[in-house]
């Protein structure tokens, strides 16, 4: 028999607070559909992916029934496609996005993430492929994520790769300017990408994975916020201590209810379970915001000095918090701060309490990093890339996860507003320091070694 | 030798001591108690037991000793032998759902909801609803904790659930238990 309390606050999670499953996502492996035959391989890779995930949103939806708890998105991630279609050349490359993206659409999953590459220590023939791909596959799909992973704290840092990334991003934007750069949107740079992550862009099915797996990302930041309120108001004058215990429980609510749904959602179409992503993930709504706990903690707006101090304290209790509730966390597992998908994080840009180096500087104490940013057009390929080089050294140096989701909107300059629409939400264009300036550093190219920490044998 | 099995309720105004009155007498008639569930709604005490009790043992026999035994506590009390084999563990037949309703305060809640349980066989294991009066949802409550037949069509019983909450002005939420396990037990 539950009581009053433990039904009413599990309801008032749901009606109030934005409780939900963030996104399930299967993991398809397509390593055996390779072939040196395109029109093969992407017949194997349609057949595989639609036959692999015909019922998820169906069972998906059914499982989130059952519990009053929606999933909200259903993903697929697959194996990267640099790996898988090594044997492809750019043109082909860009086929193979659409048939992702027919893959993608025919079963009704909102992103299908994988056309990535791992170059941390070097660009291989495929990795090139897929990278010189990148701005058409971005801008001729709807529903194709891609990443790059150019750095990892075992490799050190490919230069190369990173201004290459700068230029693709440009690339991208400019194929996508008449909607404000969105192709971009679809791509993350990263250094030490996980091989589970759930969540977009940077989701793909690691080589060390098996055939197919379930993972999930909760989501939580209005129900964490409304708990911190509610702790205020019949205490105002509760300690950072007290708070940090409170998020951890939340956290670990919040990470049980992903990983009950998820195991049955799993369970049910006959896939193992692989882990649970325990990352706060905003949406462009009031009340689903991660900037918003910011306030209730007590901060003006996420960016004024304080910032990073209470954010670390946040990303390391949500995570306790979810390590308590499961024993097979992975992915990202922090606080995101995409800017435009949060509200509040966007205001914070428009009202001047937030700027790119402060936002930097948060990357350092959580996942992921420069996330949904939008940028002025003048904003150079090297500046964006030597942006790009910034993240990743924090990532690198760190031992932690950091990418870089950066759009630089055609035509508009700092201050003017960009719209993605949906999810990916709008944001007033972030000013950037020397943007169409030289960097002769980023040109320089070569690898940057690995750090001394990452000799560890 | 306990040959006898009753179930016991008690009504009464809540006061300290009651339940301590009451068990003394029924240990004088050589009673064994079994089971009990005690809950205070508002101010009214309530309270089931069933016991052993002895081969001579009859309900009226037990009620009259407890009304005479008590007189003070001014309880209403009813007793019913029941046969050996009757009564035992609740069986749960079913897959274990929580109904929640919120919504303004009007005669026939409880009823309108319970109807529709009835016809899809639902069994309440539990029901606590608090009414407070008013307009304001979250004074208006109903909990039911319920075992849904396996076979049952799940998707009708929500499509009939959700239509009648919207006849009579509620929200309604219709969750499996584990997800209230999940989120609000450790073990």
């Amino acid at each position: 028999m539950f009581t009053h309390g433990e039904i009413l606050s599990v309801l008032e999670m749901l009606r109030s607070e934005h409780l939900d499953l963030r996104t399930v996502t299967l993991g398809i492996n397509l390593l055996d559909c390779a072939s040196d035959d395109l029109g093969r391989f992407r017949e194997r890779i349609y057949d595989r992916i639609t036959s692999t995930a015909r019922n998820l949103v169906a069972v998906c939806d059914q499982v989130g029934e059952k519990y009053g708890i929606p999933v909200v998105n259903k993903r697929i991630s697959v194996s990267p496609i640099a790996v898988v279609a090594a044997p492809f050349g750019p043109e082909e490359m860009v086929a193979i996005a659409g048939t992702l993206d027919r893959a993608a659409r025919d079963i009704n999953v909102d992103f299908l993430g994988g056309f990535s590459a791992l170059v941390e220590k070097g660009t291989a023939r495929g990795d090139r492929a897929l990278i010189d791909a990148l701005p058409e596959a971005l801008a001729s799909t709807e529903r194709v994520c891609a990443s790059v992973n150019v750095a990892t704290t075992r490799a050190g840092i490919n230069m190369d790769a990173v201004l290459l990334m700068g230029r693709q991003i440009k690339a991208a934007s400019g194929l996508t300017a008449d909607r404000d750069g969105i192709g971009c949107a679809k791509l993350g740079v990263f250094a030490n990408i996980p091989e589970d992550v759930p969540f977009m862009a940077g989701a793909y099915l690691g080589v060390g994975e098996r055939d197919e797996v379930i993972n999930v990302g909760v989501s939580g930041p209005g129900v964490v916020k409304k708990a911190i309120d509610r702790l205020l108001k019949d205490d105002p004058d509760a300690d950072l201590g007290r708070i940090t215990e409170l998020i951890k429980r939340t956290a670990y609510k919040v990470t049980r209810a992903g990983e009950l749904i998820g195991r049955e959602v799993a369970e049910v179409l006959g896939i193992p379970f692989g882990v649970v992503d325990l990352s706060l993930a905003p949406t462009p709504n009031v009340g689903d915001s991660v900037g918003e706990i910011f306030q209730s903690l007590g901060l003006r707006g996420i960016g004024v000095p304080g910032t990073t101090a209470a954010l670390a304290m946040l990303n390391d209790a949500v995570k306790k918090g979810g390590a308590f509730a499961s024993s097979h966390v992975g992915g990202l597992s922090g606080a995101f701060i995409p800017v435009s998908e949060d509200l509040n994080i966007s205001r914070s840009v428009e009202n001047g309490c937030l700027s790119l180096e402060k936002l930097e500087a948060m990357t350092s104490v959580c996942s992921v990093g420069l996330d949904m940013v939008a940028v002025p057009g003048d904003t150079t390929a090297e500046t964006l890339a030597a942006i790009i080089a910034d993240e990743m050294a924090i990532g690198v140096i760190n031992r932690k996860t950091t990418a870089a989701r950066l759009i630089p909107v055609p035509g508009k300059k700092a201050g003017e507003r960009a719209s993605f629409g949906g999810l990916l939400g709008e944001s007033v264009i972030m000013q950037v320091n020397n943007a169409a300036g030289d960097t002769p550093f980023i040109r320089r190219g070569g690898l940057i070694p690995a750090p001394i920490h990452s000799l560890t044998n | 030798m306990l040959g006898k099995k009753f179930v016991i309720s008690v009504l009464g105004e809540d006061r300290p001591g009651i339940i301590a009155a009451v068990t003394r007498v029924l240990h004088e008639q050589g009673c064994n108690i079994e089971e009990v569930s005690q809950t205070i709604l508002q101010n009214q005490f309530s309270c089931f037991f069933i016991v052993a009790g002895p081969p001579e043992g009859t309900p009226a026999g037990l009620v009259g000793a407890l009304k005479d035994k008590t007189p003070e506590f001014g309880l209403l009390f009813q007793a019913r032998e029941v046969g050996a084999g009757t009564v035992g563990p609740r069986e749960c037949g079913g897959e274990p759902f929580v109904v929640t309703t919120r919504g303004p305060d009007r005669k026939g809640l409880v009823a309108g909801i319970t109807c529709v349980f009835a016809e899809y066989r639902v069994n309440v294991a539990q029901l606590r609803a608090v009414f407070r009066g008013g307009d304001d949802p979250g004074d208006n409550i109903m909990i039911y904790e319920v075992d849904v037949p396996v076979d049952a069509d799940q998707k009708e019983l929500r499509k009939a659930l959700s239509l009648r909450a919207r006849e009579l002005d509620l929200e309604i939420s219709i969750q499996h238990k584990n997800i209230f396990e999940a989120m609000n037990r450790v073990i």
